[in-house]
């Protein structure tokens, strides 16, 4: 998201002139309004209302002249009084539009922006955050006065200049490879055996074999077995049997595998989950990236805001969430960083008129999609008052709003869906079989903490804190787990995307499915991986597999399988 | 603070200044209800109602996509807001669903009963 600040001549000259005097005057006529929004109204007697002082109309748009205060209208292109006051009036070219609390520039006839304006308005809308005005909350908390600074958070103190220049451009094409034949699958294609109940790991073990992080790690045998054996006291590394299980799938051999010393290490590893019944997917797949970690990462703590942990687990999957928590009495604003391997969403059942297809604006049977359980995530949550946090700004239990927002993406982004309700009233937890619509390119800009802050002050402009950055927020699906039948017994099954060709994984089963079959699936996991920008060579494991590095049975395919 | 008198418009006839203004004019019926409606704080209140409705059906985004698109094609430092606004006011006009419509002037129906114009 780039915003090009290159302010016209006209709002230059002014601050040259004027500086910020004219901000801090109309900082205190700034009223918050809900959704980030804010208005300017200067304090009179309630039967006065804005009126230009042209023709004392009060319709249109109306502009408030920095330098004499004075306002104009603007109807339309015939009547545009802001225009003649700046005609006028030499030299007064910068007002405030009064409705939206927003920098006019008479003379370009533009909306204009400057950060220090934005930072006047921002303060204002924080403290009116504590004044009841969050979503009409009443509150009949004290308005503390709060300094320039204090209560802006960390992200807003180096209000620097947002440089101009474009930001990405059109996001880079997905590299869509060869089309391969039908009759071909590609390798990596491989069914695993069901040694008992185990569709569960062999869902998760097909996403992990196709999430382009692991799988290149792997492949590329930077997980040398035998070096491992050597250090290892107990002999069990969860890697090491991933890695055989890459071997195997990825050899070219189109019989189905049984993943049975897999199974086994990662029974030794989970006691507590060994046995033949049924597991939750989701469950699985958090135990194995924990194993993985234990093994292979450096330090046990890594968990921490700038702790980048190694392993291949947090390096393919692992990200930033932020929360922040605001108190309604005081508007403080307390954030905290917790990293996170998946999005565990829950089912929002509102429904979305305009779903994916804008073609048809349903207003019969709406459709469940997995960007409203994402907004749903990202929404501010007033907690109960059975939950009123300590804040330390005004000290004291207050009611206070909880946010989400997703302050560094993975590599590999994981969505959970949490397919399951608990009825209090019936004391039993209900699977939620509804249809969940979910998008095969995904767009995670609007959930990431710079968007969600931005619009919490109704998009003003500040530099957030590692804006910019090199992560893209375009992601694509790779793999979607589904699940069919119910809590207690069901079965799961992968659905792959290698090449644009979505292929059903059914334990020893692979056959190629349309797009149709796989929206139409219920969606239990769904793993996305970050398209990259300006496209680097997408690392596409197509047919003609190089002879990776070090490893060992791997023969240079050419042609198809 | 000076307002000049305004001699310089071709279309419009000189208009006589702020002060005078108030005490001669007669305010209509239209004007009444519209300063009764902001002094009650009735019309901030329908003004958000009818955000939320817009947002909820879709409307704004509709609109958003119109805006990107005129932006798009004739390039982002050639477009001010008031090109937006000329662009979007007839068409969002016109898009506005009926429903919301309803809605909203009977808001304003049991408001003007309750203010007993």
């Amino acid at each position: 998201m780039s915003t090009t600040l290159n302010p016209c001549k006209h709002l230059s000259d002014y601050k040259l002139r004027y500086g910020v005097k004219g901000f801090s005057l109309i900082q205190k006529w700034v009223k918050s309004g809900p959704y980030g929004k804010t208005k300017t109204q200067m304090e009179r007697s309630k039967s006065e209302i804005p009126r230009c002082s042209f023709c004392c109309g009060y319709e249109g748009r109306l502009y408030m002249c920095l330098i004499c205060s004075s306002m104009s209208c603007s109807l339309s292109s015939e009547s545009n009084h802001a225009l003649l006051h700046t005609q006028t009036q030499i030299g007064h070219e910068i007002g405030v539009d009064l409705q939206r609390s927003e920098l006019y520039c008479f003379s370009c006839a533009d909306q204009v922006y400057d950060p220090d304006f934005d930072r006047a308005v921002m303060c204002e809308q924080i403290l009116g955050l504590g004044n009841g005005n969050l979503d009409g909350i009443r509150s009949n908390g004290k308005r503390k006065r709060l300094g320039f600074e204090v209560g802006l958070n960390s992200d807003f103190k180096n209000l620097k200049r947002v440089g101009g220049g474009g930001g990405g451009g059109g996001g880079g094409e997905w590299d869509h490879g060869r089309r391969i034949s039908k009759s071909c699958f590609p390798v990596g294609l491989r069914g695993l055996n069901n040694l008992g109940n185990t569709c569960f790991m062999n869902s998760v073990l097909q996403a992990l074999l196709h999430a382009p992080p692991f799988r290149n790690y792997f492949l590329s045998g930077r997980h040398n077995r035998d070096s491992c054996r050597k250090t290892a006291a107990d002999r069990l590394c969860l890697s090491c049997d991933i890695d055989i299980v890459f071997s195997a799938v990825f050899s070219g051999d189109r019989a189905p595998y049984s993943p049975a010393q897999f199974l086994y290490s990662w029974w030794r590893l989970s006691e507590n989950l060994a046995c033949y019944e049924q597991q939750d997917a989701h469950e699985f797949f958090m135990s194995v990236l924990d194993r993985i970690h234990e093994k292979e990462g450096k330090t046990r703590n890594t968990n921490k805001d700038n702790g980048d942990c190694h392993c291949v687990a947090h390096r393919a999957f692992s990200g930033l969430l932020r929360s922040d928590v605001t108190c309604t009495t005081c508007g403080f604003t307390s954030t905290t960083y917790d990293p996170c391997v998946d999005i565990s969403l829950d089912f929002n059942t509102t429904v979305d008129h305009f779903a994916a297809n804008k073609a048809q604006k349903s207003t019969e049977t709406g459709v469940s999609t997995l960007t409203s359980c994402l907004d749903l995530f990202t929404r501010p949550e007033k907690l109960g008052s059975d939950q009123k946090l300590y804040c330390q700004n005004c000290q004291g239990r207050h009611e206070s709003v909880k946010q989400m927002s997703i302050r560094r993406l993975p590599l590999v982004l994981c969505l959970h869906v949490k397919r399951f309700e608990h009825s209090l009233a019936r004391k039993a937890s209900r699977k939620i079989d509804r249809h969940l619509q979910f998008p095969f390119s995904l767009d995670m800009t609007p959930y990431v903490s710079s968007s969600i802050v931005r619009k919490r002050f109704g998009n003003r402009i500040f530099a957030f804190e590692g804006d910019e950055s090199e992560i893209s927020t375009n992601f694509e699906v790779f793999a979607v787990i589904t699940h069919s039948g119910m809590l207690e017994s069901g079965h799961y099954m992968t659905y792959l995307r290698l090449n644009e060709q979505w292929y059903k994984c059914d334990d020893a089963w692979i056959t190629e499915v349309d797009d149709e079959v796989v929206r139409a699936s219920q969606i239990y996991l769904a793993f996305y991986v970050q398209k990259p920008n300006g496209h680097k060579a997408g690392e596409d494991v197509g047919c003609h597999l190089r002879s990776s590095v070090s490893s060992d049975s791997f023969v240079s395919i050419a042609g198809c399988c | 603070m000076e307002t000049g008198r305004m001699r310089a418009s071709i279309k419009r006839p000189p208009t006589p200044d702020a002060e005078d203004e108030d005490q001669d004019r007669e305010p209509t019926l239209q004007e009444i209800i519209n300063i009764k409606l902001i002094e009650s704080g009735e019309k901030e209140r329908l003004k958000e109602l009818l955000r939320e409705r817009l947002t909820e059906c879709g409307w704004k985004d509709e609109m958003k996509s119109l805006c990107r698109s005129f932006t798009r094609k004739k390039g982002r430092n050639n477009v001010t807001v008031d090109d937006l606004v000329h662009l979007i006011t007839p068409k969002g006009r016109a898009a506005v669903p009926d429903s919301v419509k309803a809605e909203l002037l009977q808001r304003i129906r049991s408001f003007l009963q309750s203010a007993a114009l």
